[in-house]
């Protein structure tokens, strides 16, 4: 699992790359910590490059669009792929994040 | 036993003759020898003897010498004071003053040389005691002119004259030699002789020191042939002379001989007898004197040290022998031995054919080993090239599950054959409780690596048969790979070809799977048939294996084809290894297609991602899509994550046992853990209508699993959790 965090225009884009199982949560949620200071921007979670997500990681992706709410920013999750999206939609995540594909 | 007589009378009659050749030539060597020997003691005696003439003669030349000396040194003192006679008192004392050797002097002078003196005058000092006395030796009565040290001095001249040894009755009987030189006035007339009387009384201890033989006997002899003394001392002969004695010997012929060449000068040894003894008689003269002395030794004497060598080399023969005659005794009795060691490898021989049947009862032969079941076929051989062999197999049915193996033992004969029946029940005990094959093999290696047998190993491989579904797990320790009979083709079987069993503890042994269908079945065997050679070193080889191979034979029908192809390949050739052959056909016709698959993790989240390795094996055996893989992974991470976060104490070791049936039409999975009871299904449904504000953070996974699963439940059983899950499929 691979985190890469990049800041333009003031949007703070995270690529995510592989499996985010419980095994890795931790120090994903780590790597993701620029997003939970910088919550009052535009954060894009770039999904093309995740293969997988599990609940571990469904929280963190809850936890930054809590903060998100909190601070008046917003997130926009990319380009999901078809299991993920399924995950998505049994758990209501599709109604909580803006999804874009690109 | 007549054969063992006449063997040993054949080694017997070996060993004398043996004997006998060595004897013949000890004593050949024996004979030359002496006789060398004899010749090298004479000349050592000679030289012997020579030596210790020559060195009595030295002390004698020293002491002559001094003597001489002595007088010399007062001979111009006497040719002056021969005119004043009075004077010559003072003279002669002073010579035996001065000289210790000396025992007397006297100055005598010739007949009326001085009117003064007398007719005889002749001043004579000597000690006595520890003084020195002085008389006068010429008398009327005692006329020293015609003495035999006067005249001869005279005779002698200036050299002077040692006389013939005497013995003195004035000077305590003692044996006496007298020098004498003559004096000549300053006018140049003759006018007297000087004297000096030398004591010879330390002569005998002279010749009794030396170092000789015992029996030998040395005499000091005068130039006329008297015998001045012995060593030992014999009184009967002293003073006499030798010529007289030899005389009057009956058989003194020999000595008379060498008296006169003595007495004429001769020197050196020669060899004569006497009242039927031999001696060696050795002489010499000595230049000073004119003395001689001889020594003459018994030859026995002589050759006593030879005979005491002769002694020694007879005794050393006769150890010899005695040795000679030990080693046949312990040949005769190997020999006895050798019979012994042949009844014994005799009775070896039938303990061994006891071994080789309490072998073959090891391994199953009843044949069919499950009458009544149509859903199994069994045949199996076994041929060791010795009485015993390493070869093995076996099989039993636990469980509607049949549980196979067959196994190879390095070497053979007797240290294989005990490995192998080790194996044997290894396997009995171990896959009597165990179900994986692989687990089986660990347990199997573990226990013979333990044993530590060096230098063995085993090759095996174990089976594990589901009777129901004909699902086969199999694990491979270095073995063949057995060929896969099927309707299409005969194969072998893929292996992972692991390592052998007994090598070493802790290798990571990998199972392997597969799925028979009615008719299929596998052929198992060891390399004692695809190497098997002809007389040609042509091994038989796979492809004759394979050949061979009949989808429509019985197992009966194919492994004894099997057997008969292998014989007439190899033909007269001896069997040079044990020959296994086991063969196993699943008949069942309606099988329920069950598979099962087991993974355990400890309860360490680090472990997930093996999980979803796992679901991806269960996919591809249920042929799944990659959608319901995926979902399917997640409800599994959920369940098992749940396990390793809550189910144990944090901080302690716990196990998570994930189970898989694979059925046609659904899955099951059972997840299983000793940890607090807890029951995931027990947990609020979670409400996925809140808005962000409101969803609480946790809760999804069990909502995951239920949205995903048909049907799930939880029990607790005999103090474990078990959580189970089941998809239904098409």
């Amino acid at each position: 699992m691979e985190v890469k965090i990049t800041e333009k225009d003031n949007i703070l884009t995270a690529e995510l790359i592989g499996r985010l199982d419980t095994a890795v949560s931790q120090e994903v949620s780590t790597a993701l910590q620029p997003l939970m200071d910088g919550a009052d921007k535009t954060l894009v979670l770039d999904c093309k490059e995740l293969s997988y997500i599990s609940s571990s990681g469904l929280r963190i992706f809850l936890t930054i669009r809590k903060a998100a709410a909190a601070k008046g920013g917003k997130v926009i999750v990319r380009d999901i792929n078809t299991e993920i999206r399924q995950v998505f939609m049994m758990t209501g995540f599709l109604n909580l994040f803006e999804i874009q594909e690109s | 036993m007549t054969g063992i007589k006449t063997i040993n009378f054949a080694s017997a009659f070996q060993g004398i003759l043996v004997v006998f050749v060595a004897l013949v030539i000890l004593e050949a060597g024996y004979v030359v020898q002496y006789y060398q020997t004899r010749n090298i003691v004479v000349e050592n005696a000679y030289r012997r003897a020579q030596d210790n003439i020559d060195r009595v003669e030295q002390d004698f030349t020293r002491i002559a010498e001094l003597v001489e000396c002595a007088v010399r040194n007062n001979t111009w003192s006497a040719r002056v004071l021969a005119t004043q006679p009075d004077s010559l008192w003072a003279l002669t004392r002073g010579i035996v003053e001065d000289n210790p050797l000396v025992y007397g002097s006297a100055m005598a002078l010739m007949e009326n040389y001085s009117k003064k003196a007398g007719r005889f005058f002749a001043p004579y000092a000597f000690r006595d005691g520890n003084v020195i006395r002085n008389v006068q030796l010429g008398t009327d009565q005692y006329d020293y002119t015609h003495q035999e040290w006067f005249v001869k001095a005279l005779d002698t001249g200036e050299k002077g004259y040692w006389s013939e040894p005497y013995y003195d009755e004035g000077g305590g009987n003692k044996l006496m030699t007298t020098y004498s030189v003559p004096v000549f006035d300053h006018r140049g007339t003759l006018a007297a002789v000087l004297t000096a009387d030398v004591a010879l009384d330390w002569v005998s201890d002279r010749l009794a020191a030396i170092e000789d033989y015992p029996y030998s006997l040395k005499m000091l002899i005068s130039q006329t042939g008297s015998i001045m003394a012995t060593s030992p001392s014999y009184d009967s002969i002293n003073r006499r002379n030798i010529m007289d004695l030899a005389e009057e010997m009956e058989d003194g012929a020999d000595f008379r001989e060498i008296n006169r060449n003595m007495l004429a000068g001769e020197e050196g040894s020669r060899r004569a007898s006497l009242q039927g003894k031999s001696y060696y008689v050795f002489y010499d003269k000595m230049q000073k004197t004119g003395w001689f002395m001889s020594m003459s030794i018994p030859e026995e004497e002589i050759f006593g040290e030879l005979r005491m060598m002769n002694r020694r080399v007879l005794g050393i023969q006769l150890l010899g022998l005695l040795m000679l005659l030990v080693i046949l005794w312990v040949t005769i009795r190997n020999q006895h031995r050798l019979m012994v060691v042949n009844e014994n490898k005799s009775r070896l021989e039938s303990e061994l054919q006891v071994a080789s049947d309490i072998q073959k009862a090891m391994v199953p032969k009843v044949f069919p080993p499950f009458p009544g079941r149509k859903d199994i076929d069994i045949y199996a051989s076994l041929t060791p090239a010795k009485e015993v062999g390493g070869d093995l197999y076996d099989y039993f049915m636990r469980d509607e599950r049949l549980y196979f193996c067959i196994g190879d033992v390095s070497g053979k004969g007797v240290p294989a054959s005990l490995v192998m029946s080790e194996a044997c029940s290894f396997f009995r005990t171990i896959a009597g409780h165990e179900k994986s094959p692989a687990r089986i093999v660990t347990s199997i290696n573990r226990n013979l690596v333990e044993m530590s047998t060096n230098d063995m190993f085993v090759t095996f491989f174990c089976g594990v048969l589901d009777m129901a579904t004909g699902h086969l797990r199999y694990c491979n320790a270095g073995h063949n790979a057995p060929v896969l009979l099927t309707p299409e083709s005969s194969v072998q079987l893929p292996v992972i070809p692991n390592i052998p069993l007994g090598v070493m503890d802790g290798f990571l042994f990998q199972e392997q799977e597969m799925d028979f269908t009615a008719g299929e079945g596998i052929f198992l065997y060891t390399d004692g048939l695809n190497e098997a050679e002809n007389a040609d070193l042509d091994q038989f080889g796979m492809d004759r294996v394979i050949k061979a191979m009949n989808q429509t034979f019985t197992a009966t029908e194919q492994v004894e084809k099997m057997l008969q192809n292998v014989h007439s390949f190899v033909g007269e050739a001896p069997q040079s290894d044990d020959l296994t052959l086991l063969y196993i056909r699943y008949m069942n016709e309606s099988p329920e297609a069950v598979t099962e698959r087991h993974l355990v993790l400890h309860n360490d989240i680090q472990q997930i991602p093996q999980l979803a390795e796992f679901v991806e094996l269960v996919a591809q055996t249920a042929k799944l899509d990659s959608v319901l893989t995926n979902s399917l992974n997640l409800a599994l991470e959920e369940a098992v994550t749940n396990v390793m976060l809550y189910a144990y104490p944090a901080g302690t070791d716990g196990l998570v046992d994930i189970g898989v049936l694979i059925r046609r039409d659904q899955l099951e999975f059972s997840i299983i853990d000793s940890g607090k009871p807890f029951d995931p299904t027990a947990a609020p449904e979670a409400d996925i209508t809140l808005d962000v504000e409101d969803r609480p953070i946790g809760g999804l996974g069990i909502f995951l699993v239920r949205k995903i699963m048909d049907n799930v439940f939880y029990q607790r059983k005999e103090g474990r959790n078990v959580f189970t899950m089941q998809k239904n499929l098409l």
